[in-house]
């Protein structure tokens, strides 16, 4: 039986590279994997904490996220081709023109 | 007939109905001028008919009082919308509604070809509606009432070519309006505080009182409460200053309001100016009818004057002053009605030196007098300056005698009445005023007016001469008499001029006898020395200007140049024909220093402080702020998520170590 600790510590290296994903890489397409990333290791952590206590909310929680994301995504892709079609990049500093 | 006391109101309801007709539905100057015209020929008639009730009036003192409804009641300020028509109103409504309608009719002919004959109408019947509310309001909230009224016709009147640039050098008829209303107004919060003294001390502003007929509990009238309650020896605490007789202030605060409304010193500087509106104006409100309501004032409230004894003297020197001061002005003008507006002054001067006597009759018999003979100047000089084609300077007439015939008879007439001169109308009554002086040991007083009376003669002997006599020393227009719808309002007036004095004859005394019941007192004794000396130094005098003006000074006079006595007199000379200066000491002492503040107020206080610093400002630091903080928005969604990064790693930093 792996120990929870490993769980743990793969969802945290995932959160952090999806993270840096999302600060770092200016592709809009990346950025979105890389918060399916951390969503998906925040499910990794709730899956490994509801098997070590043995309670089942955490489980169910998952299906939840997994539900929102699904519609995150949908919705996220059809800006993202919205912005494509109108500026004709995925460039995310190229957008920036709601600024102060 | 005793009990038809409606008639009153059928008074000022003509003239109120010519008003409102022409207001909204006359179009036409034509059809103007004889609706208004009508209107108070109907209100004449009304007038007369009063008068026959008024007599038939069965219980002593004869007196109608006619109650129209309460106009204001709270608690035990009850005020009634009234009208009050004794012996002193019929004399005063007769003079309004009949010189009214004399100066209406020839107004027909004077605004022919005027732009706005329809609005100049309307405000003139407006105004015999206002005058009539004053001398027939039974208590003084109403009086002011018709007091505000006329002021206010007056400023539409004057100001009637508010679109002309001027209208004589130095004339500027909007604001010649606006200064006639703003002076008023200094007059009017004197009238204001009396009336909150009277109602504060003696808790009524009706002159009599009154039982209103609907069953309602009586309104004592303050003019007959002044006998008790020991009202003539109240005092009124005035703190750091020590204290004032009620009355004494009563009448003080009286005064003020009458020398505004009446042009008298100080605040005579209106009335010259107030000649920028059409000359028919100038007849009916600025010399027979509106400018007597100070005297009126005084004539109704003279119990509270005979109560303060010591105002009485000081009412007396500000006529005796103001009739000097008025006669020096008017002997040094130019403009043909400047004379006759500062004459108007001096005149005043004797009817309020009168009744600060204690003479109304006097003072009454005087103010109808004048209301005649000083229509009929002004009327003539109206035909003067129609007939030579807008003409005002006497410097530019002369001659006039031959092509003006008729109007010169006319101007005659009216300037001998004004100088006192057997037999006309201003001969009987400024004797008998002068008498009064005598008789009532202001022997200074009557010296002083005796004076005044000489400069009136002269001023009058000179206009003549520089108006009719001699050479026309402009001949760039061709001067004509009037037709005949102005002519015939002058002979009237005329005729006027010459009869008025046989109402208050000596030994028949007709007048004072009328308004004994109102006056309290009994006829006058005539003086024949003083009225022979009197007259014969008028007489003198005016032939003394006639002759001077009319030979070697008349000689000298040119367009456009000073007078000729100007140069022997110099100073002197220009002290009165500012009158004193007091015009220059309001405009450089009141106007400039207001006009100073008014300027800092606004292009200091409220364009810096309160726009600049209040308003910008508080908008500057929110702007300056915003500025500041835009450059979080920086539109790069890294550094939102950034912001978000630390949040959430706060949040959860906190949660995780509180516990």
């Amino acid at each position: 039986m792996v120990p929870t600790t490993y769980f743990v510590i793969l969802s945290a290296v995932l959160f952090t590279i999806g993270v840096l994903g999302v600060l770092l890489r200016r592709n809009a397409l990346v950025m979105f994997m890389s918060v399916e990333l951390m969503l998906n290791s925040a499910n990794l952590a709730l899956v490994a904490f509801a098997n070590a206590r043995q309670m089942l909310g955490g489980q169910v929680m998952v299906f939840f996220v997994i539900t929102v994301a699904a519609a995150e995504v949908a919705v996220g892709l059809a800006l993202l081709v919205a912005i494509f079609r109108s500026r004709h990049t995925t460039d995310i500093d190229q957008v920036s023109t709601l600024k102060g | 007939m005793s009990n038809m006391t409606w008639i009153v109101t059928l008074i000022p309801a003509f003239p109120l109905l010519g008003f409102l007709l022409n207001t909204f539905f006359v179009r036409r100057g034509q059809a103007a001028g004889t609706i208004a015209s009508a209107a108070v020929v109907l209100s004449f008639l009304a007038t007369l008919g009063a008068i026959a009730v008024l007599q038939a009036q069965p219980v002593e003192p004869k007196r109608i009082d006619f109650f129209v409804w309460e106009w204001i009641a709270i608690g035990n300020f009850r005020v009634p919308f009234g009208f009050l028509f004794d012996q002193l109103t019929a004399v005063m409504a007769l003079l309004v509604t009949g010189v009214g309608a004399i100066i209406h009719i020839y107004s027909i002919g004077y605004m022919r070809g005027d732009e706005r004959p329809v609005r100049f109408f309307a405000a003139m019947n407006l105004f015999i509606v206002a005058m009539l509310c004053l001398i027939m309001a039974d208590n003084l909230l109403l009086l002011f009432l018709g007091w505000e009224g006329v002021g206010l016709c007056s400023f539409l009147l004057i100001g009637h070519y508010f679109d002309r640039k001027h209208v004589a050098p130095d004339l500027v008829p909007s604001g010649a309006a606006v200064k006639a209303f703003v002076v008023n107004r200094v007059g009017d919060l004197g009238l204001l505080l009396a009336m909150f003294a009277i109602f504060s001390r003696m808790g009524s502003l009706s002159f009599y009182t009154q039982s209103p007929p609907d069953g309602s509990p009586s309104i004592v009238g303050f003019l007959e409460r002044l006998v008790d309650q020991g009202v003539a020896s109240a005092l009124i605490d005035l703190g750091a200053f020590g204290s004032i007789g009620l009355t004494t202030a009563i009448c003080l605060l009286l005064l003020l309001g009458v020398a505004g409304k009446s042009a008298q010193l100080p605040l005579y500087v209106w009335l010259p100016d107030a000649m920028a509106g059409p000359t028919p104006v100038s007849a009916l409100i600025h010399a027979a009818t509106m400018v007597t309501s100070g005297v009126y004032l005084i004539a109704r409230t003279e119990p509270l004057f005979n109560t303060a004894i010591d105002e009485q003297g000081w009412v007396v020197a500000i006529g005796v002053l103001t009739a000097l001061i008025g006669a020096f002005a008017a002997l040094t003008q130019f403009d043909i009605k400047r004379v006759l507006a500062y004459s108007t002054v001096s005149q005043l001067g004797y009817m309020i030196t009168a009744v600060g006597m204690g003479a109304v009759t006097a003072g009454m018999f005087h103010l109808l007098t004048h209301g005649v003979f000083k229509a009929l100047l002004f009327l003539a000089a109206g035909a003067i300056i129609h007939g030579t084609h807008e003409t005002q300077d006497m410097r530019r007439m002369g001659g006039l005698r031959e092509s003006m015939p008729r109007t010169y008879r006319l101007y005659l007439v009216g300037a001998l009445a004004l100088a006192g001169i057997f037999p006309f109308g201003g001969f009987w009554s400024k004797d008998e005023i002068i008498a009064h002086a005598f008789a009532a040991q202001y022997n200074f007083t009557g010296v002083l007016l005796i004076f005044a009376s000489m400069v009136t003669a002269f001023y009058m002997g000179r206009q003549i001469a520089l108006i009719f006599f001699g050479k026309q020393r402009d001949t760039s227009y061709h001067a004509h008499d009037s037709e005949p719808i102005m002519h015939i309002p002058l002979v009237i007036l005329a005729i006027g001029t010459l009869l008025i004095g046989a109402i208050n004859l000596p030994g028949l005394h007709w007048l004072a006898d009328y308004l004994a019941p109102v006056t309290l007192e009994g006829a006058e004794e005539f003086s024949l020395p003083v009225a022979v000396i009197t007259l014969l130094l008028s007489i003198g005098m005016g032939y003394l200007g006639w002759w001077l003006y009319s030979g070697v000074l008349g000689r000298r006079v040119r367009p456009g140049k000073e007078d000729p006595a100007y140069y022997y007199l110099g100073d002197i000379w220009t002290g009165a024909e500012i009158a004193l200066g007091l015009d220059w000491l309001y405009q450089n002492g009141i106007v400039r220093p207001y006009r100073v503040v008014a300027r800092f107020l606004s292009d200091v206080f409220d364009r810096e402080g309160i726009d600049g610093v209040l308003v910008e400002g508080t908008g500057g630091v929110f702007a300056r702020l915003g500025q500041i903080m835009r450059g979080a928005q920086s539109g790069y969604v890294r550094n939102y998520v950034l912001v978000f990064l630390f949040g959430v790693v706060l949040l959860v930093g906190y949660f995780a170590l509180r516990s």
